[in-house]
């Protein structure tokens, strides 16, 4: 076993799903935290995503502990089991793979919040030295950087090496496994951070439907002057007059 | 009466742009189903601390700073449609950052026990706070959502979850970009000022900023690829949709020397990148697997993509401008 960094206890939670599109991401992640010697690579869910998380891992010469279960759960639901096994580790620094999944951004926090630590989002380089953390990270336009002390949670978005291709991973022998009852964590408590089930997203294929998608990302436009309103401001006034019509009826 | 509450970012002496999206959202939200809209802006005041008030914590409403830039952001905010503003004062310099703020914001919090908190997704904070508030009272969390309208204003996000008048438990929205918004409201308002315990978190020191490399960037992206940079009117349609989506354009040296791509957003073949958001028009030599989003144009689809436009991409181009400037 590697000797740990002073002052640093490591785990790296790589969430409870595997990659969208890469495991590049995963392995950046993975390669960043095997710079911290020491550090322990957590995976939580289904046993075949299990079996990758333990391979990368492996690979940069990280130790790892799994948490299988087949709960579908939220941000704040799957920071709970992380927290437990980072309680476990006593581990004092999170690291967590950023890019490879979008809802693993609400993980930092909710694990920050849990772990009562600092919280540090989109960190795109690490190091350690004794007990001290150097991050950079993106804000918008510009990079910062960061002295971390203590106790923090920090989501990394570090790419590995591109990587076309990679073998079908066996299952691992040395990874460790906790369940949710050895972590004090009940599944039923545990269902009300549950997502509901859904269909698989299908990919937009018209203009329209895409158009919708995008509407969301759309760039904020400047506001305009009264009666000159666009569907908000539509929506905004006549919600507003139902309701001024309804407290004049209650009234 | 339930508590809706908005997260304002100042972008200088003004509110965010994306800042008061959300408040058009949560003017909508409120009116709906009843509510009260609280607008909350943070503002550094290294000056004495407001103990010495009647009520703890809460100091009478004149606002910290140079008055003419608060009296504009009070107006705003009324115009926007706030029913109170809420003023935090914290002694820590203003940084987008939990561990800047934070405490300042959860004072907010706790004073008010908001049933809905909302934020411009595009609002600088949004990212740190967002998901730390959702932790912190325990609350669902919606990115990318907007107002839908219906008998009751509910917000629905990319995935088709909503948050809607009749629900249990608080909720914490990110609100997409939106349409156009009216002047709206009173413009003579409650000011309520706080000065919460507790400044910036002492286990994260900042350091120094430098301007990002455009691999670094986790806004929207349009990626586009040698061939389509060769075509003006793919890259007058690409640069059309840009504007409205407020994204950079990158591409290769090639697509540069074209013309298609500004020098400082050449992306080396292979980079990785991670951004909210990716439209690939026709197939960029970049690896974009870790877009939050990705839309392809030009192609016929790929792994874990959300929308892929197949045919003629100029065309399909301006028709997605045409559609979002029209909502």
């Amino acid at each position: 076993m590697t000797a740990r960094t002073p002052g640093l206890v490591v785990a790296v939670w790589l969430g409870a799903a595997a990659p969208v599109r890469s495991i590049r991401w995963l392995d950046g992640t993975l390669r960043a935290a095997a710079k911290l010697t020491g550090a322990t690579a957590v995976a939580a869910g289904p046993q075949t995503w299990l079996d990758l998380a333990a391979d990368r891992a492996a690979r940069f010469g990280l130790a790892s502990v799994s948490v299988p279960t087949d709960l579908a759960l939220d941000y704040l639901g799957w920071a709970q089991v992380m927290a437990a096994v980072a309680r476990r580790l006593d581990a004092t620094t999170i690291l967590v793979d950023e890019a490879s999944r979008p809802e693993r951004l609400a993980e930092v926090a909710a694990l920050a919040e849990l772990t009562d630590a600092a919280q540090i989002t989109h960190v795109v380089a690490l190091a350690g030295d004794a007990a001290t953390l150097h991050a950079s990270r993106a804000a918008g336009p510009t990079l910062q950087t960061v002295r971390i002390q203590g106790p923090a949670v920090i989501g990394l978005r570090i790419a590995g090496p591109p990587m076309d291709e990679y073998s079908t991973p066996t299952p691992s022998a040395v990874m460790g496994r906790f369940d949710l009852a050895s972590l004090g964590l009940d599944p039923a408590v545990l269902g009300h951070r549950a997502l509901p089930p859904r269909a698989n997203p299908q990919v937009r294929r018209t203009v329209e439907r895409v158009a919708e998608h995008l509407a969301a990302y759309a760039a904020p436009r400047k506001p305009g002057k009264a009666g000159q309103a666009g569907p908000a401001g539509k929506l905004a006034r006549s919600a507003k007059d139902a309701k001024d019509a309804k407290d004049a009826k209650d009234s | 009466m339930a508590a809706v509450l908005v997260h304002i970012d100042l972008d200088g002496a003004r509110p965010h742009a994306s800042s008061l999206q959300a408040l058009a959202a949560g003017r909508a939200v409120a009116s709906s189903w009843g509510a009260t809209l609280y607008a909350a802006v943070i503002v550094h005041d290294p000056g004495k601390r407001a103990g010495d008030t009647a009520l703890p914590g809460v100091a009478a409403a004149r606002l910290p700073g140079e008055a003419r830039a608060i009296e504009a952001v009070r107006a705003a905010l009324a115009r926007g449609g706030a029913d109170k503003i809420v003023v935090a004062k914290t002694e820590a310099p203003i940084a987008a950052l939990w561990c800047a703020v934070g405490s300042a914001w959860q004072g907010v919090l706790d004073h008010l026990r908001p049933r809905l908190v909302v934020f411009g997704a595009d609002a600088p904070s949004a990212v740190e706070l967002g998901p730390r508030t959702g932790a912190r009272i325990g609350a669902r969390l919606f990115l990318r959502a907007r107002a839908v309208a219906g008998d009751e204003v509910e917000l629905r996000d990319r995935d088709g979850s909503y948050v809607r008048a009749n629900d249990g438990g608080a909720a914490v929205v990110l609100i997409g970009a939106g349409p156009r918004l009216e002047g709206h409201g009173d413009d003579d308002i409650d000011v309520m000022v706080l000065t919460p315990p507790g400044g910036a978190d002492p286990r994260v020191e900042l350091g120094a900023a430098a301007a990002a490399e455009i691999v670094h960037t986790t806004g929207a992206i349009i990626a586009i690829g040698d061939t389509a940079a060769g075509d003006p009117e793919i890259v007058k349609a690409a640069e059309r949709l840009a504007k409205v989506l407020g994204a950079d354009i990158v591409g290769s040296a090639a697509a540069a020397r074209a013309g298609a791509v500004a020098p400082g957003r050449v992306v080396e073949r292979g980079a990785a990148l991670a951004p909210e958001l990716c439209i690939a028009v026709g197939g960029p030599a970049i690896d974009l697997a870790g877009a939050a989003s990705l839309v392809r144009v030009g192609s016929g689809g790929g792994k874990g993509g959300d929308g892929a436009l197949a045919g003629a991409i100029a065309p399909n181009l301006l028709e997605l401008v045409r559609l979002l400037e029209g909502k």
